[in-house]
């Protein structure tokens, strides 16, 4: 039976262990996620470019029939991701709530005029696109104006590349404090230990015997922290579909094994990397360096 | 292995070695020989080097200059590589144990079974056995370190030393934590080694020590070493 001393450094040792899984952990739960946000990054920029809104107004003289049949031809072009039909009711029903006031009253009668709001399909949401687009729908005479915010869509597109080179920047950033923190918490388990690898190296065991036990543990270590960041990480995608579904959706079940398999690999890779550099300080050491280093 | 042409029967040698710790030049002009099956004692107050010389033979501290043999390796001429195997044909017992405080006495020991290439389970068993009943902890070998007394720890250490049947026992101030009575003992179980034909070359200042158990002195003074006669010193 175990001692009560015993016991409490087991279970000292224990917690050491699990705090350096853990620390493991997060830090690939952070990697793992910036990796989701960058393979994720495309569907992203789409997902905000497809949300720029052009708007074609109609002439007032045009029957809804027609625009109806317009909207079927738009919705089959290639540039057109979705439309919607607003009717001259709607669009004053829209401006009265935008405005506060009832301007229909004011004025007499309704100034407005049928339009279609399009969303078009990521790559054509662009200045230079839609300049081409919009000369190609004013062909048709029964369209009075093509209406987008020129400034909006150059600010989107803007905004994305910059934080493209942002996320960039920061996933490299992160993947060096990564490797540093992974390297610091083993060095740390390792550095701990270091009499105890003196001690084996002067009954005569090689440098590959000693290593050999740090090195398996570091991996554990590596693969324990890898399962619980996927733990996290799945947790994670399930509260993104479910809360904000547009981002991500389950089929994307290619993307997440990616990412999981980056994980898991990253902390293999780190930690049997780190756990080679600090182990071979060590048994390299002179006893008195020891107290130096 | 660094091969010397060393006598048969001598199984140290010193000639003309100078040896130094830190860029501090500790002893000069150190020669002499240790033959096979001797017991010597190096004796000399603190800092006059014993320990650093000792450390030396284990390769822990590079031979500034001069020669050294130990048990065929010229340690002027060691590889990083070769050391385990040096030390491997050491037994070296320290004044502070160092023993591996995570694991049980016969942990201990097997650590340093298989670090030596000791695969079979019953020969690592019965020879387990055969070192702990020689330093006569036969019955403690499932306790840690820590529950262990000082003198039980430098048995445990003694035991380690000798699993690999070693050509020497290196022994640094092996009572130098431990109370007369005790320290008494752990002489008495190395000469009982060196009557089995093993060489001990111990370091120590407990000086009563040598009345009851004399044999061959060696002295650090002043930079040097040379003989001493143990009859003026007691």
């Amino acid at each position: 039976m175990l001692s009560s001393e015993e016991k409490f450094a087991r279970r000292r040792l224990r917690t050491t262990y699990l705090s350096s899984v853990i620390s493991i952990a997060l830090v690939l739960f952070m990697l793992g996620l910036l990796g989701l946000i960058l393979l994720n990054a495309k569907k992203l920029s789409d997902y905000v470019k497809e949300n720029v809104n052009v708007s074609l107004i109609f002439k007032d003289n045009v029957s809804e029939s027609d625009i109806l049949k317009f909207k079927a031809h738009l919705d089959s072009s290639y540039f057109v991701r979705s439309s919607k039909y607003v009717t001259k009711e709607e669009a004053a029903m829209q401006l009265k709530e935008d405005l506060g006031e009832d301007f229909i009253k004011t004025l007499g009668y309704n100034p407005l005029l049928p339009s279609i709001d399009i969303r078009l399909k990521a790559e054509f949401a662009n200045n230079a696109s839609i300049s081409v687009i919009e000369k190609k729908l004013l062909e048709n005479e029964n369209i009075k104006e093509v209406f987008y915010q020129k400034s909006i869509i150059n600010l989107v597109n803007d905004k994305i590349r910059k934080i493209s080179i942002v996320l960039i920047f920061f996933s490299i950033i992160l993947l060096i404090i990564s490797i540093a923190l992974i390297n610091n918490t083993i060095r740390l388990s390792v550095y701990s230990k270091r009499f105890l690898i003196r001690s084996m190296m002067l009954v005569g065991a090689t440098q590959h015997f000693v290593r050999k036990p740090f090195v398996l543990k570091g991996i554990t270590q590596g693969l324990y922290g890898a399962l619980i960041a996927i733990l996290l990480f799945s947790g994670t995608i399930y509260l993104i579909v479910n809360e904000i579904p547009e981002l991500m959706d389950m089929n994307e079940i290619n993307v997440f094994a990616e990412v999981f398999g980056i994980v898991v690999l990253l902390g293999l890779i780190i930690s049997y990397i780190s756990t080679i550099f600090a182990v071979r300080k060590y048994v390299r050491l002179k006893t008195d360096d020891l107290y130096y280093f | 292995m660094t091969g010397t042409t060393m006598p048969l029967d001598v199984v140290i040698e010193f000639n003309k070695a100078t040896i130094s710790h830190k860029f501090n030049l500790i002893l000069t002009d150190v020669t002499f020989q240790i033959k096979r099956g001797e017991f010597v004692y190096m004796i000399g107050k603190t800092g006059t080097g014993k320990s650093t010389l000792l450390r030396t033979l284990y390769a822990d501290i590079d031979l500034y200059d001069g020669n050294c043999s130990i048990v065929g390796y010229d340690l002027k001429e060691i590889k990083r590589r070769e050391i385990p195997f040096l030390r491997r044909k050491l037994g070296i017992v320290f004044q502070d144990f160092q023993l591996l405080m995570d694991r049980t006495v016969n942990d201990n020991v097997i650590f340093v079974m298989k670090a030596t290439g000791w695969k079979d389970k019953n020969l690592i068993k019965d020879r387990l056995d055969e070192v702990l009943t020689k330093v006569g902890l036969n019955t403690k070998g499932f306790k840690m370190p820590h529950e262990l007394s000082g003198g039980e720890q430098q048995r445990v250490a003694i035991a380690r030393a000798l699993i690999n049947d070693p050509e020497i026992i290196l022994a640094d101030e092996p009572t130098g934590n431990l109370d007369p009575e005790t320290s008494g003992e752990i002489v008495n179980i190395l000469f009982d080694i060196n009557k089995t034909g093993r060489t001990v070359f111990m370091a120590t200042h407990d000086y009563p020590l040598f009345s009851k158990f004399p044999a061959r002195t060696l002295k650090c003074e002043n930079g040097r070493i040379f003989e001493a006669s143990v009859a003026n010193m007691v």
